[in-house]
């Protein structure tokens, strides 16, 4: 642990975003990563600690022009109690039902769990299958500077993202789903929560005249990051949803991922869980 | 609302009550203070620093940087306290290591500082550097010709003159312990039989998690009397090795034991950090306060004995048992704690759970680089029982017998005196056996759970059964097996129960007040516990065996009625009667016959204290089990009492991912009798779940002596929806020595339910699966024919 | 070491002033600086729920907070709690059930239940335990904590 020499608590993204231009500092959210990490010496403070929780706009969930704009201090407890991601975004709504426990969903924020882009992470696969992008500020000579990003290329590898460090996470925005949407996430685990995912999967589709149109898939936990499984999605959107795609299907996304042995699995293993469940997920959908 | 306070009416008595634990309230509000939450005036933070090796030679230790560091007393080296001796089972270990370390937890450094943070800092700045050994990662190795030797050379420390002496002799071969038990002819069991089978099991790493970790606190008076606040499970055997460690009196020691946040086993031996925290106390002459972190907790404490167990049994045709072989490897660790003898608790699962007439037992506890094995609540028998179980139902089915019918033909009947010289005073065996196997409608379930092996659906459902025998009246395994009671009365009918019996969280305060209160006549809140310092309360072997219950209680049992003749006696002449004739009841001395109330004892104490000859009611009473030890043949009959249970597991298997969810318990626990309901059943549901996790989440995962998961993230400890249905039984035997006619049961509820779930796997898939623990990848491989059996290995033939 | 800051927030109802260490957790700041020994060190990642206490009507794990992030807060701990209705209900229930063993983990389980509660005040069987998956407990194999929590619950249904 490295010791921390400022600690500084703005009350608007602005002052925040001139925080983090004029030099480098450890952005501290919901805390309940960064704390263990930094006992642990696996993440080292930057001289200046920025509590960003005092940041009222950027809590909370919204409706968008662009479908839903979810503030990246949203806590994993609002997402869960919230009547749009309930509706709309239920894959989202259900991994956060899955996410750690209850005390540490009432501090984790959506944006840390982004930010901290574990291979893992609990709300990346379904974010993925949803076609979630990131919002990132800075600080620009003429105000604040917000940039776009799909998720997908935000998260670069294990515990690393696109953000530069002058750079703050402000929001999530995804598309809401159309109406005819299906969609199952699913985190393989003996606990309903608690629970590092050895593998976790989601899938997302329209289903329309036994087809899942513009199908989605993603994956956690087998490749140094949350993936989309595009050679397995583009198999499924060829044609009707039949046991025989969805075998087509399963073998695609083996091609696609790069499981690792860890304490939590082996490779070998995560391969099958990915072929059993996948298939299971699908045959669910296309017995729906 | 359920209420808290109980009023005892004329009529019914206290036994069998659902009484709530006297220190609860508090615990649950968060006043209790735990060893945690005691501070010492002017007390030292200790810190320790261990091996970052897992076999090497210590080259050198520099700690001047730490020394430097601002607020630290102390920071010492083996080279600092040149007098240690070893501890340990065989005195094997030395706290602070010198010359070589053996394992990732070994002791090198330890620091005291004025803050946890400077102890930390100073720890951080000790170079230490290393010539690395060769590993031995497992018992195999171990045995292996040319294995590296672990305690290849004598250890010497200094003796009471102050001379070096060989406190452990070299071990040549790096076994550390050997235990062999041979009754009958074990070949001419195996001409009897019409069934043999042979397999080998492992039994894997796990350790006790106990919520609270692990701590001490340590203070020297200026005469050099040594004041402990500690968490341990046997005080008085404690304070004597502390002062053979020290070269002091035991005299002058002093254990208090706080609150303990779990023991489950895990304090029964002395770990380094207790002499550590003493030699920081002595060389500062300030108290010191060493607590381990959680990753500390999980590196540095015991685990449960890891076995490879091979096991061979027969039966004849007619389906009775006719021998049993079994050899065991135990893998030591690189110390010698209690597990190493966890051997006298798996033969007697071995020879006496069922009739056996031929037996042959062998273990050898083997030095290796891995974590050293310590006791833990069932203290060897989960290890026995999960390899004898898989038996019974594997020369059941060799034989096509109905798996209960199969175990009933050869279960133990009360009276009987095994061939090892247990004798079954009393035995519900069989009664545990069917009220489980019913109340689960085991056999319908059983057969129609096979029907499914082949129907496609990747659920299956599968349920298994399994036994236990287990010590319920202590172990005699010190000269004594005893416990001390002082009891006082105080003018007001308040009693004050002094015991030995250490409360770890069992309930063994609340049962021990009951059983006083239900002598004495009065409400439990009558009764204030003293139980947690050794200046005070009477000698006790301790907290372990599953004995406190029944040696605890027949002690306490023993002063109340002293007492209770010392009031009924004094009061005679006054009443008219015969002590007698009289009786103690509803806080009044009352007529036996009719419960006519002739006075007030509360008034009736005062009488007698301020009467012309004035006297106290003050009595004590050292309860000893008519229990023996075991010859040199490991013949005898260990305990005053023996428990016994069945417990049914059903299960479900996902075939395509390997999860299998433990759906229900099914148990049935003869316990002589149920005193507290409340506390048995929590003993019962807690140990059900203890064996939940050591059968299908719990695995400490060592790999070339380095713990791969010290953190509750990834060694998985059950939670809360999690947990099966449960459905308990008590079968009242009623035992003749028992106190109220009850037997020990603390470790019970936790042995078979491996054994039952891996019958319940077998049951659902036909697969069979002989390495624990169940984990989902596990199961998965072993569904798909990808996993290898256990195997004996050849450095062991 | 790192920066000292003072930090003021309102704890069990009375506001308390008190400097902190940047990097020290919330849960150092009660038991070490605070003296309020109830809430309870258990493994300081997050994953046994000892630790657990209300902030601003949530629970969170005390070991993961910043303790500079309490300033401004709500804060409760056990010590608050009990001194409740609802906190002597639970403390009564728990106590009757027999769902307090070794007791180390039990105040968490308090705090937790108080959460449960808020948020099913009739909570069922199933909600109760999944409220509670956050706390470990090694002694009791939660079904009396369970019970007990949902007597309080149920008031009418379980009143023995």
């Amino acid at each position: 642990m490295t010791e921390i020499r400022d600690y500084v608590a703005p009350r608007s993204l602005a002052d925040a975003l001139r925080v983090l231009a004029s030099g480098p500092a450890t952005v501290l959210a919901g805390g309940t990563d960064l704390m263990p990490q930094s006992r642990a010496g696996r993440v080292r403070f930057a001289p200046t600690l920025l509590n960003v929780q005092g940041i009222d706009e950027l809590r909370g969930v919204a409706r968008d022009p662009g479908g839903v704009q979810i503030g990246a201090l949203t806590t994993i407890t609002s997402l869960l109690e919230d009547p749009l991601i309930r509706d709309r975004a239920p894959v989202l709504r259900t991994a956060c039902d899955h996410f750690a426990s209850s005390q540490i969903r009432n501090a984790a924020t959506l944006g840390g769990n982004i930010c901290n882009a574990s291979p893992a992470g609990d709300t990346l696969v379904p974010l993925l299958v949803l076609g979630a992008s990131v919002v990132l500020a800075s600080a620009g000579p003429e105000g604040i500077v917000k940039r776009r990003l799909p998720l997908a290329e935000f998260l670069v590898g294990p515990g690393r993202t696109a953000r530069r460090t002058d750079e703050l996470l402000v929001a999530v925005q995804a598309p809401l789903p159309p109406a005819g949407w299906v969609d199952r996430y699913l985190k393989f685990g003996a606990r309903p929560a608690l629970d590092i995912s050895a593998i976790a999967l989601a899938v997302g589709g329209t289903l329309r005249e036994g087809r899942l149109e513009d199908a989605r898939i993603a994956f956690g936990a087998v490749a140094p990051t949350a993936i989309r499984a595009s050679e397995a999605e583009r198999v499924l959107s060829e044609g009707p949803l039949d046991r025989a795609r969805i075998d087509r299907a399963v073998e695609a996304a083996d091609a696609t991922i790069r499981p690792i042995s860890d304490v939590r699995a082996s490779d070998w293993y995560r391969r099958e869980l990915v072929h059993n469940l996948l298939r299971r997920v699908l045959n669910d959908v296309c017995d729906a | 609302m359920a209420t808290t306070t109980l009023e005892r009416t004329n009529t019914d008595s206290l036994i069998g009550r659902r009484i709530p634990k006297l220190d609860a309230p508090d615990k649950a509000s968060g006043r209790t203070r735990y060893l945690h939450d005691i501070n010492i005036p002017g007390q030292l933070h200790a810190k320790i620093l261990r091996s970052s090796q897992v076999h090497a030679r210590i080259v050198s230790i520099d700690v001047e940087a730490a020394r430097r560091v601002p607020g630290v007393h102390a920071v010492i080296t083996a080279a600092d306290v040149p007098w240690q001796r070893p501890i340990g089972v065989t005195k094997d270990h030395l706290p602070l290591k010198s010359d070589i370390v053996r394992s990732r937890r070994d002791e090198i450094a330890a620091v005291a500082a004025d803050t946890v943070e400077a102890a930390d800092e100073a720890l951080r700045l000790i170079r230490v550097t290393y010539e690395p050994l060769p590993v031995v990662a497992t018992s195999a190795e171990a045995l292996a010709p040319g294995a590296p030797l672990l305690h290849g050379e004598d250890l010497r420390a200094p003796g009471r003159g102050g001379a070096l002496e060989v406190v452990h002799p070299a071990s040549k071969d790096n076994v550390a312990m050997v235990h062999e038990y041979r009754q009958g002819d074990v070949a001419q069991g195996e001409r009897d039989s019409a069934v043999v089978v042979e397999d080998v099991f492992w039994l894997h790493y796990v350790t006790h998690c106990c919520m609270g970790v692990s701590g001490v606190i340590a203070e020297f008076d200026p005469s050099g009397n040594l004041l402990l606040y500690s968490n341990t499970q046997v005080p008085f055997l404690h304070k004597r090795e502390f002062a053979e460690l020290l070269g002091i009196d035991p005299g002058r020691i002093r254990i208090i034991q706080p609150p303990i946040g779990g023991g489950f086993g895990s304090k029964l031996d002395i770990y380094p950090f207790e002499p550590i925290a003493i030699f920081l106390a002595k060389l500062t002459r300030r108290p010191v306060k060493l607590v381990f972190s959680r990753e500390e907790e999980f590196i540095a404490s015991p685990t449960r004995q890891p076995v490879l167990l091979k096991l061979r049994s027969g039966c004849d045709s007619a389906g009775r048992l006719t021998f049993r072989s079994v050899e065991t490897l135990h893998d030591n660790g690189a110390y010698t704690s209690w597990g190493a003898t966890t051997p006298f608790v798996m033969m007697q699962t071995i020879s006496s759970l069922y009739r056996v007439p031929h037996c042959h037992y062998r273990t050898r506890a083997v030095y290796t680089n891995n974590p050293y094995a310590g006791s833990f609540r069932g203290y060897g028998n989960l290890q026995a029982t999960f390899a004898v179980e898989a038996h019974m139902d594997k020369l059941a089915d060799a034989l096509g017998m109905d798996p209960l019918e199969f175990r009933l033909q050869n279960a133990q009947d009360p009276g009987e005196t095994t061939p090892q010289g247990m004798h079954f005073r009393s035995c519900g065996f069989k009664d545990c056996l069917r009220t489980a196997a019913e109340r689960s409608d085991y056999r319908a379930k059983r057969r129609a759970n096979l029907a499914h092996w082949n129907d496609g659906n990747p659920i299956k459902r599968g349920i298994g059964i399994a036994s236990m025998l287990h010590v319920g009246g202590g172990a005699k395994m010190y000269p004594s097996d005893g416990c001390g009671t002082i009891i006082k009365l105080d003018d007001f009918a308040k009693v004050t129960l002094i015991t030995g019996a250490s409360e770890i969280g069992q309930g063994s305060e609340t049962v021990l007040a009951q059983l006083t209160c239900e002598e004495l006549g009065l409400p439990i809140d009558a009764v204030t516990v003293v139980n947690n310092d050794t200046a005070i309360t009477p000698w006790d072997v301790g907290v372990h065996a599953s004995r406190t219950t029944f040696i605890g209680g027949n002690s306490a049992i023993g002063a109340a009625r002293k007492a209770k003749r010392k009031i009924l006696e004094a009061a005679a002449p006054t009443a008219g009667l015969a002590a007698d004739e009289l009786d103690l009841h509803g806080g009044s001395i009352v007529v036996k016959a009719t419960g006519e109330r002739v006075q007030d004892l509360g008034k009736f104490l005062r009488s007698l204290h301020f009467a012309e000859k004035a006297d106290l009611v003050m009595t004590t009473y050292y309860y000893e089990p008519p229990s023996v030890h075991l010859d040199r043949q490991y013949r005898g009959d260990v305990s005053a009492a023996y428990s016994w249970a069945t417990q049914v597991a059903e299960v479900e298997v996902d075939t395509e991912t390997g999860v299998v969810r433990l759906l229900k318990i099914t148990a049935a626990h003869d316990v002589g009798r149920v005193l507290n309901r409340l506390g048995i059943e929590g003993q019962i549901e807690g140990g059900i779940v203890m064996g939940q996790g050591y059968a299908l989440t719990e695995d400490l995962l060592v790999e070339g002596g380095v713990i791969k998961n010290p953190n509750f993230r990834d060694y998985k400890l059950i939670t809360a929806p999690e947990v099966p249905d449960v459905d308990v039984s008590f079968i009242e035997t009623f035992d003749g020595e028992g106190p109220q006619g009850a037997k020990g049961v603390g470790e019970a509820p936790a042995i078979c339910i491996a054994a039952a779930v891996a019958n319940a796997i077998y049951n659902a898939t036909g697969t069979r699966i002989y390495a624990l623990p169940f984990t989902p990848e596990k199961v998965y491989r072993a569904l798909r024919g990808k996993s290898t059996a256990p195997t004996w290995p050849e450095s062991a033939a | 070491m790192s920066a000292m800051l003072e930090i003021e927030f309102r704890l069990n109802g009375v506001v308390q002033r008190t400097a902190v260490a940047a990097d020290m957790s919330a849960l150092e700041m009660l038991r070490d600086v605070l003296g309020l020994t109830g809430t309870k060190y258990g493994c300081g990642e997050g994953e046994c729920g000892a630790c657990t206490i209300t902030v601003d009507g949530r629970t969170v794990n005390s070991c993961l907070m910043f303790a500079v992030d309490c300033n401004g807060r709500e804060v409760q701990t056990i010590e608050g709690l009990s001194a409740t209705p609802l906190g002597e209900r639970l403390n009564h229930s728990l106590v009757a059930h027999g769902a307090v063993q070794c007791g180390f983990c039990t105040p968490g389980f308090m705090m937790q239940a108080q959460q449960v509660l808020a948020e099913h005040p009739h909570a069922s069987r199933e909600e109760i335990q999944r409220g509670l998956e956050g706390n470990l407990c090694r002694c009791t194999g939660y079904r009396k904590i369970i019970d007990a929590v949902e007597a309080v619950a149920h008031p009418t249904a379980s009143a023995e």
